[in-house]
């Protein structure tokens, strides 16, 4: 064979592949959409387009069982948890990476090691904690935001993450900024912060992933619809008795569209921010 | 720094030193009464063979040194003789702590094992190839990666409820559209307990296999779920391993390309080695999230598939949420714990030694 056609042969058997693992990746997406717009008999039969959109769907499911104040909750939560993880992250990933003191390894160390905790070891004297919390702090913690948020509000990834970032921040600039009279919360804000933008947009996404889908504290510290989040509102349409496949489905595409909306803005920083993540362990 | 130490000093570090606390007491929504190590003892079984369990593998570290250093003949007759003796006595062990322990847990650790088994390889090796053949296309590059991400970012919440009906018994589900273009029967997926090799036997007609064919396999439902999971995770993957693949000067494959080396030569011996702090990394987080999985899990389960989803993280929350058995829950919580942090010493020791890191 000569050498061209051979090589295109590859470069054609390589884009085949690829497009194949693109069809898988997204036709549970594909699937979901369609389903969600189907009629209840649609979803037993074996159609695979609905004859026609049932936006109704979507309303139905908006209002089954308060999931659009669940939505709602979840959005007010990881508005929080992301707005808190952000500034306390930054705060904590500036000294760890650029003040000189004792204990500072051992500090990271211990820190990163709280990765490898599962939730479930944390979950009772957590739950434990919150309640003693409850009874004494001002503001309820139970079936209450502060339950939901605060236990959340930094990370040791997103610590990790800011701290090999800023590490590559060159020492001149502080030096420079110090001349120039600032001291380092004045340098962390004005001049580490814009320089962090990928970074923080990556920890910012994550966190804000991980609040979305949490499920199992949620249903420990919450007991009543007021403050529970989108997880609870999924979980309960699945369990037995819960609503149609359809109505499952348009759920499952309005818990997606606020996470998809915020990867399109941030598609781009996000990528750069997982990709350093992965060359620098 | 404070407010984030606090933070994770509350509610992150703290609570492992509570947890053990918790674990000595009988404890239903409150405290009751001092049990002092029989929660441990009720989950792992007589500590005769917990202790016969680790003697066994102390004995293990011992006869892998012995056999390193041994020269002559007999030296390797007798480390071998010790690897055999330890390796009985960590199976003794073992075999001890599943008959007196807790079913569920070593069910649980069992089905964790197989999530993990079937999940991380699969997931890497396929991301390591689509990595590479991004790697090598001239176009489209920055698509196939926004394609590939999408069900990684997208709420696992929300795309295990999809997966849910994919793999739901209903006649019109994908996985049974997709299972009878074959001209096979619909199956029961997600809501099926029997296992992969036990549906085969019967679908084949036989019925009198031994009853560990039952047991030593993943079950129809688990497999759906390990299969969501992939799904998940390799384009994730994929993205870090295409970083690192991105990350290898161009020079290097340029001077193996003169020496005559293959593709294959070039991905073996160049590609490789360069990106193996990134598979290595891959790996541990890898590791440490399917041995924290939960979301999905619980909502993917079934009452069709029994407990054969289980992992650990699902049963330890069953026992604080269903059952209110605070005290042993930790118990079992800080069990599983323990296996985590085994774990990744053992990883760190195996594979870290064969990570190249340049000079």
């Amino acid at each position: 064979m000569p050498k061209n056609s051979r090589e295109n042969l590859i470069q054609w058997l390589t884009y085949t592949g690829l497009t194949l693992a693109a069809i898988m990746a997204t036709l549970p997406f594909i699937w979901m959409m369609l389903s969600s717009f189907m009629t209840r008999g649609e979803t037993l039969r074996r159609v695979f387009f609905p004859k026609a959109l049932q936006w109704a769907n979507y309303v139905e499911a908006w209002s089954e069982e308060d999931f659009g104040l669940y939505f709602e909750n979840s959005l007010w939560i990881s508005f929080l948890v992301v707005g808190g993880t952000l500034l306390f992250s930054m705060m904590a990933a500036y000294p760890l990476a650029r003040m000189e003191f004792r204990g500072r390894e051992p500090i990271f160390v211990v820190i990163l090691a709280t990765l490898m905790v599962p939730e479930t070891v944390t979950m009772v004297p957590n739950f434990l904690t919150v309640s003693w919390l409850n009874h004494v702090s001002p503001v309820p913690w139970l079936n209450n935001w502060p339950a939901l948020t605060i236990p959340f509000m930094t990370s040791a990834f997103s610590i990790f993450l800011l701290r090999q970032f800023m590490r590559g921040i060159p020492g001149e600039l502080y030096e420079a900024a110090r001349i120039d009279g600032a001291g380092h919360l004045r340098f962390l804000f004005q001049i580490v912060l814009p320089l962090c933008r990928a970074p923080l947009l990556t920890v910012g996404m994550f966190t804000f992933i991980g609040s979305w889908n949490a499920l199992g504290w949620p249903l420990l510290v919450t007991n009543t619809p007021t403050w529970r989040p989108i997880a609870v509102a999924l979980q309960k349409f699945v369990s037995e008795a819960g609503p149609e496949v359809h109505l499952q489905m348009a759920g499952a595409v309005i818990a997606t569209i606020p996470v998809l909306v915020l990867y399109g803005l941030v598609q781009k920083e996000f990528t750069e921010g997982i990709s350093m993540s992965g060359l620098k362990g | 720094m404070s407010p984030a130490l606090v933070v994770l000093g509350v509610f992150g570090i703290f609570p492992i030193g509570y947890a053990f606390f918790v674990s000595l007491h009988r404890w239903r929504i409150k405290k009751e009464t001092v049990v002092g190590f029989s929660h441990y003892a009720k989950a792992l079984g007589d500590p005769v063979w917990l202790l016969c369990l680790a003697l066994g593998f102390g004995l293990l570290l011992l006869a892998r040194c012995c056999r390193r250093r041994s020269d002559t003949t007999t030296q390797r007759l007798a480390s071998l003789a010790l690897l055999g003796v330890s390796a009985v006595l960590a199976l003794r062990g073992f075999v001890g702590m599943c008959q007196t322990g807790d079913l569920r847990l070593f069910n649980a650790f069992k089905v964790t094992v197989f999530y993990a088994l079937g999940t991380i390889p699969c997931e890497i090796v396929g991301a390591l190839l689509l990595a590479y053949l991004l790697f090598r296309i001239p176009r489209a590059r920055g698509f196939f990666r926004i394609l590939y991400f999408l069900p990684f970012i997208t709420p696992m919440i929300a795309t295990a409820v999809v997966f849910r009906t994919i793999f739901s018994p209903n006649p019109g589900s994908l996985a049974n559209r997709f299972w009878t273009l074959f001209g096979a029967g619909d199956q029961r997926w997600l809501q099926e307990s029997r296992t992969v090799p036990a549906l085969l036997l019967q679908g084949l007609g036989l019925s009198n296999y031994p009853s560990w064919v039952d047991t030593a396999f993943p079950s129809l439902a688990l497999v759906c779920v390990v299969l969501y999971n992939i799904w998940v995770y390799i384009g994730y993957d994929t993205v870090i391993l295409l970083a690192g693949l991105s990350a290898i000067p161009r020079h290097y494959f340029e001077a193996a390309a003169i020496d005559g080396a293959s593709q294959w030569q070039q991905f073996r011996h160049v590609t490789l080695p360069l990106i193996s702090p990134t598979l290595f990394f891959i790996t541990l987080v890898a590791v440490i999230g399917t041995f924290k999985a939960f979301n999905h899990i619980y909502i993917m389960r079934t009452a069709g598939a029994q407990d054969t989803v289980d992992v650990a993280s699902v049963l330890i929350f069953d026992q604080i949420y269903q059952y209110h058995t605070a005290g042993y829950a930790s118990a079992l919580a800080l069990i599983l714990f323990v296996a985590i942090l085994l774990l990744t010493v053992v990883q760190n020791r195996l594979l870290g030694r064969r990570v190249f890191y340049g000079d």
